[in-house]
């Protein structure tokens, strides 16, 4: 079945090409074609799975290498070509699951939409280039498909394009990615320059045995991941994701928590060797992870719109697995992003559902929401205590997974900081699950109804595996020692361990976090507003993002286009009118001065005679 | 002249001439009748363009399909034709234009015949550029391309009142005339001193390329003379600062001609200044190289940022041809193989996509009047077809993966950073800034609420108007998801010219 692995990225690529050019003609066969092929791909997924467990070769040799010629020049040869080994398949079983689920939940969904067919078009494209992009085994066609995963979200965010906020966040979406892009392209060319290729292995290889000297690993490694920084939005890049938000809630699940944002984790831990090699990029990993979780960790705790809630908490659990990774913890942040994915999935979802059925986007105004609709209820209850950190949901082993890994890789007092990022992530998913289900009913939400099975199905799938997707990480056959073992396949097996201290103390903090929050949004006991109005100066602060959105602005409209204008204005008014226009006029000033000398009347000619000669005879004399 | 390739190859450059001729004497009323007449020499130059790449072969394809007549023995000049790995597609690139062009222009009905004679001759001199192997008639059709522009833009131009400045098309008509008409003097100046040195050298009088190129110039007139072939074609190519004529040309010209213009007439230049400079005067080219690469790094940053301050459509993306060119210059600057074989697909892919610009905007300008992006706003919603197309051409431009410029950049990006690493960094950040120009121009035009108003009777582009739209963005696909066969044609031409030049 390996041989047919090309099918997965292929399948949905046909769906897009099918729909884009014969979709509007077919509208009906819209949801169909798009979801048919999505399952042919997850169903070939899990041929490929077991036949990956079936090969009894050694694990370096079982890496399976498919590849074409797709440009022959100059003597370079660029192929594409694709890559499976258990970083791959670990991210195609996420994406394929996250996109056909969410395509059958946008069934309904977006029913009412009359450009359904745009959307399932555009929704098979992302599927087929996010899964190119994680299966791709050379650099080239990587970022190939990093581009095409970008457009397509900025064609879902601004999928709503009459709307002036999601025209304007889908350009801020694609123009910050960018600025990351060129860091990633630049650290693209700079490893061809140095080795001759863009293949994966052959660079892993040089890496290995010294090939690259450390100066360049660690410039490719620090270019490479501002491409992360970007599209996983990172600090200072972060700034288009709660923006994102503006496209409809289906695309924030699957693009824009489950999928593409985990991007830049997948480069990193795709490119692991260089961040092994390099100790100063892999502690800008460490430090910008560490960095981004917890200051969006202490944003998403005073924001109220539910979707923004959730934005920032992505922000938190992006950082939280760089952090990861940038320690050492290859499983760890593997492990947090697969169990992230369903359960983040899950909270969108919900949250889908909520403002379906309520009309509601403030959690401000829910409350008491279970009464209404309890299946969604308990489906984002357990999205919520998962990536709280309780156990037995999946967060929790994914989160104590990367805390240990970051005191096995930085000590004491980045694991304090991990610790930290655990009670806030307790905390805020406490605070939007009391605030919106638990509490009195307000009466404008009276109306509210529970989702359709349609949209309910995929999520209680979802949920499963948030629920019992932890239990991955354990041994349970020789064929399947666990994730971290899987993961790591063979030389570098790194088995799921648990640290009891650290995992008492994150327990702890996490079942204080929710605790707190009850106290807070349901008992009463603790009021919110005295703290708001204690710190009032720190909650502005957070309320307004940092200003960070402010400066940028300034920056674009103080800076930037000023720039442009005046360079449109220099070139107009300097380079044409006085170089290209003066050029013109000095050739006719001349000409009109020149007209003199051919007047044609004999006198002026005489004279011209008389004044040459004097003056010829004056030189002369002279001389 | 032997075989059929041979015959097609003439019959290609001639058809449009002879075409011309005819309709000369064709009633001048009867619109439909040259139309349609029109439309059918476009279309049989693109058959023919078409067998001639997709029968191309690419071994030994330095001098293919060659057509030979003596013209005047006593000077050396003959009537050569031929066709190499580098213009099998800008001849196929020039037979689409006019194509899509001719169509395009269905609209035309100010004195149609008088236009599409001059349209012809001016497609006509693009073919002989390409096919020319002899720098007497290179130089004659390199003319004949120039003049007939000067009467497009003139007449059937339009002319702009941008509040503080006025650009009527009789000063563009005249400002691309007497530019490119400088161009041409300086190359002239060169192919003379070539013509004269090669003769007190060998002590024959040629002017065919072929024999040229076998003759040892010797490093000091190389030197000398080569700057003269690169600026006198780096005019036409839009190089900095002799670009501007190519902004305003575009905004006082009708939509046919701007894609021609933007289309194929700008690669005439970086065309001249690979096959005729870097060919003819290697040693010149390896020692200029620095300054070509220099500015074609300022055009693609200098005009990036202009597109980004301006307002107008056709000035952004006349300026954004401005910044695509400067790709082409820096690719060939590099003299790295890849990155020459990316500067000649850049010059296909540029072609093809900024002419489905011009195609766009022509039809955004006929229905609204208006090409301000701060005054348009929300079109998406009643030109749905002409939004996505419009936006074909943005990604395309700001080099998407999947479109053919997205190809051609990276080659010239690795090309240029692997010789001048400073200036592929520069690159990249010239593509970050063209999403930036790109994005603002899609979204201020197509998104947002729209004006119900204003734009009731706000029609989207008719059935001819998408199909040339469709035409244009089908190539831009197929090479971009595709390149195998084309950048297979392309080293094939460039290869052995590299190899002369020892790099």
């Amino acid at each position: 079945m390996m041989e047919w692995a090309w099918l997965i990225p292929a399948m949905p690529a046909i769906a897009f090409f099918f729909l884009a050019t014969a979709g509007r003609c077919l509208p009906n066969w819209s949801a169909i074609a798009a979801t048919g092929t999505m399952a042919v791909a997850f169903i070939v997924f899990w041929f490929v799975l077991a036949d990956w467990f079936s090969m009894s070769a050694l694990p370096e040799v079982k890496a399976f290498g498919f590849s074409f010629d797709w440009i022959k020049a100059g003597g370079s040869t660029f192929t594409w070509g694709m890559v499976i080994d258990p970083i791959s398949l670990v991210m195609v079983g996420l994406v394929t699951a996250a996109a056909l689920g969410i395509q059958i939940y946008t069934w309904s969904y977006m029913s009412h939409e009359p450009r359904f067919t745009w959307f399932f078009a555009v929704h098979s494209l992302f599927a087929a280039a996010m899964l190119a992009l994680v299966l791709a085994d050379n650099l080239l066609l990587l970022y190939i498909a990093w581009e095409l995963v970008g457009i397509c979200s900025y064609l879902l965010i601004g999928f709503f394009y009459d709307r002036r906020p999601a025209a304007e966040a889908a350009k801020k979406a694609f123009i910050t990615t960018r600025i990351g892009d060129v860091g990633l392209l630049i650290g693209i060319l700079l490893l061809f320059a140095k080795t001759g290729t863009f293949e994966l292995s052959a660079i892993f290889t040089m890496v290995e045995n010294g090939g690259i000297s450390e100066t360049v690993i660690t410039a490719a490694a620090v270019l490479l991941f501002l491409g992360a920084i970007g599209k996983s939005a990172q600090f200072p890049l972060h700034v288009w994701l709660p923006d994102a938000m503006e496209g409809p809630t289906p695309v924030s699940a699957l693009v824009h928590s489950a999928t593409m944002v985990v991007a830049g984790v997948y480069l990193v831990a795709r490119m692991f060797p260089f961040y092994e090699h390099s100790e100063s990029a892999a502690l800008m990993v460490t430090l910008i992870g560490a960095f981004t979780a917890v200051g969006a960790a202490a944003i998403a705790l005073v924001v109220t719109d539910i979707k923004r809630i959730l934005a920032y908490s992505t922000l938190t659990d992006l950082g939280f697995m760089l952090f990861a990774l940038g320690a050492g913890g290859l499983t760890a942040g593997m492990f947090h992003l697969l169990i992230h994915g369903f359960s983040k999935a899950i909270l969108f979802l919900g949250a889908g559902s909520i403002s379906h059925g309520s009309g509601q986007t403030d959690i401000r105004q829910m409350g008491g929401l279970w009464r209404k609709m309890p299946i969604t209820a308990v489906i984002f209850g357990i999205g919520a205590l998962s990536l709280g950190g309780v156990p037995p949901f999946g967060g929790f082993f994914s989160k104590d997974e990367v805390i240990t890994a970051v005191f096995d890789g930085r000590g004491w007092g980045f694991m304090a900081i991990a610790l930290l990022i655990g009670f806030m992530k307790a905390l805020y998913m406490g605070r939007v699950f009391f605030a919106v289900f638990l509490g009195k009913l307000k009466p404008e939400n009276e109306h509210a109804h529970e989702s359709s099975m349609v949209m309910l199905a995929p999520m209680l799938v979802f949920a499963l595996l948030a629920l019992f997707g932890g239990f991955l990480a354990l041994s349970y056959t020789d064929g399947y020692q666990g994730f971290g073992y899987f993961v790591f396949e063979g030389t570098h097996q790194h088995p799921f361990h648990l640290n009891k201290g650290i995992a008492i103390g994150s327990i702890a903090l996490a079942v204080s976090g929710f605790i707190l929050a009850w106290m807070a949004y349901v008992q009463g006991s603790l009021k919110t507003e005295p703290i708001i109005k204690r710190f009032s100066g720190v909650h502005r602060v957070l309320i307004n993002k940092y200003y960070v959105d402010e400066v940028y602005q300034w920056v674009i409209d103080k800076v930037v286009l000023v720039f442009g204008r005046f360079i449109a204005f220099f070139d107009r008014a300097f380079i044409n009118d006085i170089g290209i226009n003066g050029t013109g006029s000095i050739v006719t000033t001349t000409g009109r001065f020149m007209r003199y000398v051919q007047s044609g009347k004999l006198y002026t000619y005489a004279m011209g005679m008389i004044v040459g000669f004097l003056g010829l005879a004056l030189a002369w004399w002279v001389s | 002249m032997n075989g059929l390739e041979s015959v097609l190859l003439f019959s290609l450059v001639v058809t449009p001439f002879l075409g011309a001729a005819v309709l000369a004497f064709f009633p001048a009323d009867n619109h439909k009748l040259i139309h349609w007449y029109t439309r059918i020499i476009a279309a049989s130059g693109l058959a023919i363009a078409a067998y001639l790449f997709i029968t191309f072969d690419t071994g030994d394809s330095l001098n293919k399909y060659i057509v030979d007549f003596d013209w005047l023995p006593s000077l050396g000049i003959r009537f050569t034709l031929g066709l190499s790995g580098i213009t099998v597609p800008l001849v196929l690139l020039n037979a689409i234009i006019f194509f899509g062009g001719v169509l395009i222009s269905w609209n035309v009905d100010h004195r149609p015949k008088d236009f599409f004679v001059w349209l012809m001759l001016l497609v006509a001199g693009v073919y002989g550029v390409f096919a020319s192997r002899d720098l007497f008639f290179l130089f004659f059709f390199y003319e004949l391309a120039v003049v007939p522009m000067y009467l497009l833009v003139g007449v059937w131009g339009s002319s702009t009142d941008f509040g503080t400045f006025l650009r009527t098309k009789e000063y563009g008509a005249m400002k691309v005339m007497l530019v490119l008409v400088a161009g041409s003097v300086l190359v002239w100046i060169a192919i003379l001193a070539m013509w004269v040195e090669a003769r007190e050298i060998t002590g024959i009088a040629d002017f065919g390329m072929a024999g040229l190129s076998q003759v040892e110039f010797s490093e000091g007139f190389q030197k000398t003379y080569y700057p003269f072939l690169m600026i006198g074609f780096g005019i036409l190519a839009g190089l900095w600062p002799f670009h501007t004529w190519s902004p305003d040309g575009h905004v006082a010209a009708p939509t046919a001609v701007s894609m021609l213009h933007a289309g194929v007439l700008m690669k005439l230049g970086a065309f001249g200044i690979l096959a005729v400079g870097m060919v003819l005067l290697p040693d010149g080219a390896r020692f200029w190289a620095p300054l070509l690469i220099g500015l074609g790094t300022v055009n693609v940053i200098y005009g990036a940022i202009s597109a980004m301050g301006q307002k107008d459509l056709k000035y952004i993306i006349g300026y954004s041809s401005v910044s695509h060119m400067g790709y082409v210059l820096m690719g060939l600057g590099a003299l790295d193989t890849l990155a020459v074989d990316g500067a000649v697909l850049q010059m296909f892919s540029h072609g093809i996509m900024t002419a489905l610009f011009f195609a766009m905007v022509g039809v955004i300008y006929q229905r609204t009047h208006i090409r301000d992006i701060t005054i348009l706003a929300g079109l998406g919603k009643k030109m749905g077809i002409t939004g996505v197309f419009l936006a074909v051409a943005g990604l395309t431009s700001l080099g998407l993966p999947g479109f053919s410029s997205f190809v051609a950049e990276i080659m010239i990006f690795i090309g240029t950073y692997r010789t001048y690493p400073v200036v592929g960094v520069l690159a990249v950040v010239g593509a970050a800034i063209t999403a930036v120009y790109i994005l603002r121009m899609l979204g201020a035009v197509f998104f947002g609420p729209i004006d119900e108003n204003k734009w009731k009777d706000l029609t989207d582009a008719n059935k001819t108007e998408t199909g040339v739209a469709a035409l244009l963005t089908g190539f831009l696909l197929l090479w971009g998801l595709y390149p195998f066969r084309i950048v297979e044609i392309i080293d094939s031409g460039v290869v052995p010219i590299m190899e002369r030049l020892g790099s």
